[in-house]
């Protein structure tokens, strides 16, 4: 069966091939986007399971530990060091993942971008902070990414480190074995991936359901034809539906494909403070075959679902019975969904990180739920009007068509309302992150013991003093603040603070936000992303409603050019028929999107100047692709209304 | 091409119950003031192992009695019945049964699925059925049809009367109880539509086949054995003596003023 209705699809014309060509595009750039979600999950815990050792287990009480272990962060040139102490290392001891021995005490090993910026910066910039030059480079089974900068320093028992304020308290270590901490960011990251995903799926559904119904209008005489041979409304169906799901299906496996090839360019974006091992963001094999296999079962799924409407009888494809008015009682709907957001909400703050993104899907899915069923019932009041008010032929044809099928006027703006939907959550998102106020970046801060405050200050002014460095040296409670004259001598200052108080922390107050700065930098590309992809898909699937919505009307659509409708008063009417309803459903859901960002956001952030350029954006974007997209199927209304038009097969 | 064919064996003509027949039909669009009645209480039979032909002008109803003859169209009352079934009663699943198991189609525009070749076309009812057509049965109908060189030839391939007898071929492959031909020569040239007439009637005087045909051609009518006549969708007569004047006559006579 499947082969026949592979045979009976096979694409012909040139029309064909571009819808097909545009949904599998949409398809797999869809599919690429989740690919790389995925594989970005993959990396995380990839880079989670070769970090784990610098957070070891405590060792038991009794126990002999092999090291005692503090970590610190360090700062260089603007980036973050991940500084590993190892108090008096057993020689002998299984060393930590990446260095081939236990590091004696003295010794310094390096990543290798360590090394590297090592080398570029003056000595008193970084290399003087450490106890001798590099021992060795720590290997890649030891780090987190490529560019990550991590010293691992061997110190005799009773080192100084072992009392200095900041960074972690000393953990004695059974063995370096661990594979990830449980505790760290991985897992926020995961929940907002499980986010990005949700927002893109819906339009992709969307998508896959208009090319269901395109694909089933544009052979409807074949399908009829099917149905009059005894072919079931189960074999039909599947006819109908297997082009898609086979397109779906070869743009998923591209998708996947791309992905894998653009693995080395996709590593240098940086997640979470540093990019990545390009092996790390490939998904793997059987992940990419789930994937593969949920895009196909997607496809088929939505394709079913977009056939829903329809009825192939034997003697033609015809529209479910009458089309049916938007009938009020879908305000119901949009009531529950808004419940449902509300007690979500106020349920979030108690809900585990864990569940939180599985959480949130359940609001975007009651979200997108309450844009679909308020969709038609807009149209349906928009129509109202125009046909009223309409002094123009174009108006009132718009106005008469909206009234007559609210639900089909709605399918061709559905992806772009959700689209509108999704920009509204993400513009205060995007806003929040460009709005981060500035914080001091020049001012060196070191918490000291109380009793050392007095004599550290004493000793930072004489050794900046001999070497040279003009700088404020204060103090605030137990803390000592030293600002350089010239902001380019941070680094040396700090060099000098770890040398009179070693292992201390010594950073500005934009450092110390460095992983909150890390977080919303990377919400905001991400939100970016998200955005970008979720209008590409949502205008594919705008264009392929709209030619489908063209091959629904054509009779209608014949007769009104054989009784002189210009084709020009044809397309205004095509063009007010959309864009109308569009402002009005996308301005709903605009306000749907910001309510629903506001658990994260207030949403005034998205009133900031480039909250409202996002948005802005988004509007004008919006109705450019409706346009567009109404216009791409302009050649096809000028031949389903030829005169000579042939039954079209 | 109507000569008796060797190898070929009427079936055994099924002695009572006619092929098809219609109780009481009745099938209106719209409603209330505006509607219109397109059969009005037509009741007639259809006998089994006989070419009858429908006929009467234009807006008569013969197309949508057809359509309700072959459970296309859902009358708004009355009875169908097909063989013993009273199909008015299926609903879309088993309607589809019968379509595909019981009844076969000719139409106008041959209805061939372009992307297949003749014998893939000819086959596609019983592969929508999962079923394996008798090889005896197919061979001769193909050799009777005269479609042996053509069966690898896609429908654009193929002229005009070479497209409709595939369509005769796929029809009868099934040994329906009735084929409905809805203006089977329209598209046709009157050579090849003559030719293809002569195998209809032949399926039904060699090979037992019952077959009603809608059309408003005389000179087609006649190769059918009994023609009905319809008028403003109630029945208007019937003719057996199948000379074209004679339907002619029937027809002018049905077209006049009452």
């Amino acid at each position: 069966m499947i082969a026949l209705a592979l045979r009976l699809l096979r694409l012909g014309g040139r029309r064909a091939w571009t819808s097909a060509g545009l949904v599998g595009a949409g398809v797999a750039v869809a599919t690429t986007l989740l690919a790389i979600s995925v594989g970005a999950l993959h990396g995380l815990d990839e880079r989670e399971s070769r970090t784990g050792w610098r957070t070891p287990a405590e060792a038991a009480t009794g126990t002999d530990p092999v090291a005692l272990l503090r970590l610190r962060t360090d700062f260089a040139a603007g980036r973050p060091i991940t500084q590993v102490d190892l108090v008096a290392p057993v020689a002998g001891a299984t060393p930590p993942p990446g260095l081939p021995r236990m590091p004696a005490p003295g010794e310094v090993w390096v990543s290798p971008a360590l090394a590297e910026l090592m080398g570029t910066l003056p000595a008193g910039d970084l290399a003087a902070r450490y106890p001798g030059p590099a021992t060795g480079l720590v290997g890649d089974a030891g780090l987190q990414s490529p560019d990550e900068l991590v010293a691992v320093i061997g110190r005799p028992a009773g080192d100084p480190v072992l009392l200095a304020k900041g960074g972690s308290d000393v953990v004695p270590v059974a063995a370096f074995d661990r594979t990830g901490d449980g505790v760290s960011t991985a897992d926020l990251y995961r929940q907002l991936t499980i986010v990005a995903v949700a927002l893109v799926v819906f339009p992709v559904a969307g998508l896959l359901g208009a090319s269901a119904r395109l694909s089933a209008a544009r052979r409807s005489e074949r399908l009829a034809t099917l149905r009059l041979l005894g072919a079931s409304t189960r074999q039909v169906t599947v006819v109908a539906v297997a082009e898609v799901t086979a397109v779906a299906t070869v743009a998923a496996v591209v998708g996947v494909v791309l992905e894998a090839v653009l693995s080395p360019l996709v590593a240098l974006i940086p997640l979470a403070g540093s990019g990545w091992f390009a092996a790390d963001v490939r998904p793997g094999f059987l992940p990419c075959l789930a994937i593969v296999v949920g895009v196909a079962l997607l496809a088929t799924a939505s394709a079913v679902g977009g056939l829903r409407q329809v009825v192939v009888g034997p003697r033609g494809v015809a529209r479910r019975q009458r089309p049916q008015g938007a009938r009020g009682l879908r305000l119901l709907g949009v009531a529950a969904a808004l419940v449902v957001l509300l007690v979500v909400n106020s349920a979030l703050p108690v809900v585990s990180v864990d569940a939180a993104g599985v959480v949130f899907v359940l609001v975007i899915l009651a979200m997108v739920g309450a844009v679909a069923l308020i969709g038609p019932l807009v149209v349906r009041v928009v129509g109202t009007r125009m046909a009223a008010r309409a002094r123009s032929v174009p108006g009132l044809l718009a106005g008469r068509r909206l009234l007559d099928d609210p639900k089909g006027a709605f399918r061709p703006l559905a992806g772009l309302t959700l689209a509108v939907f999704v920009a509204g959550f993400l513009a205060p998102m995007t806003a929040a992150v460009a709005g981060v106020s500035s914080v001091d970046a020049t001012t060196l801060q070191v918490t000291a013991p109380p009793s050392e405050v007095a004599g550290l200050v004493q000793t930072t002014r004489a050794r900046l003093a001999a070497i040279g460095l003009p700088a404020t040296v204060s103090t605030v409670g137990d803390t000592v603040a030293v600002l350089p004259r010239d902001p380019a001598g941070l680094d040396r200052a700090r060099t000098v603070l770890d040398g009179l108080a070693p292992g201390s922390v010594a950073q500005t107050e934009a450092e110390a936000r460095h992983e909150d700065t890390v977080l919303t930098a990377d919400l905001g590309r991400g939100a970016l992303v998200v955005l970008v992809a979720t209008f590409l898909v949502a205008a594919t699937a705008t264009g392929t409603a709209a030619a489908a919505r063209v091959l629904d009307h054509r009779h209608t659509l014949r007769l009104l050019t054989l009784a002189g409708t210009p084709l020009a008063v044809l397309d205004r009417a095509r063009r007010a028929e959309t864009v109308r309803p569009l402002l009005v459903n996308g301005a709903i859901a605009l306000v749907l999107g910001l309510f629903c960002a506001s658990p994260f956001v207030a949403a005034t952030a998205a009133l900031r100047p480039s909250g409202l350029l996002t948005l802005g954006g988004v509007l004008v974007a919006g109705t450019a692709l409706v346009l567009a997209a109404t216009a791409a199927s302009r050649p096809l209304l000028r031949s389903v209304t030829a005169p000579d038009q042939e039954r079209s097969r | 091409m109507n000569l008796p064919v060797p190898g070929l064996h009427a079936r055994p003509t099924p002695p009572a119950p006619p092929a098809a027949a219609a109780v009481d039909l009745v099938k209106a669009y719209g409603r209330g003031e505006a509607a219109v009645r397109a059969l009005d209480g037509v009741t007639l039979t259809i006998p089994a192992g006989r070419f009858t032909a429908i006929m009467g002008p234009s807006g008569s109803g013969k197309s949508t009695l057809m359509h309700c003859l072959a459970g296309l169209d859902s009358p708004s009352s009355g009875q169908v019945f097909l063989g013993g079934t009273d199909i008015t009663r299926l609903g879309d699943a088993a309607l589809t049964r019968v379509r595909r198991d019981r009844v076969g189609f000719v139409f106008q525009s041959f209805n061939l699925l372009p992307q297949l070749t003749a014998e893939q076309n000819i086959d596609l009812p019983a592969r929508l059925a999962n079923r394996r057509p008798d090889p005896g049965w197919r061979a001769s109908l193909i050799d009777l049809l005269g479609l042996a060189n053509r069966l690898g030839h896609r429908p654009s391939e193929l002229s005009g009367g070479q497209q409709q007898r595939v369509a005769v071929a796929r029809a009868l492959l099934g040994r329906p109880e009735v084929v409905f031909a809805d203006e089977p020569t329209g598209n046709l040239d009157t050579t090849s539509g003559h030719e293809l007439l002569s195998l209809l009637r032949t399926s039904v005087h060699e090979l037992g086949q019952s077959v009603v045909m809608v059309t408003h051609d005389a000179v087609a009518a006649a190769f059918a054995d009994g023609v009905v006549l319809l008028r403003d969708g109630r029945l208007a007569g019937s003719v057996t003596d199948t000379r074209p004047e004679v339907i002619l006559d029937a027809l002018t006579s049905l077209s006049g003023v009452r």
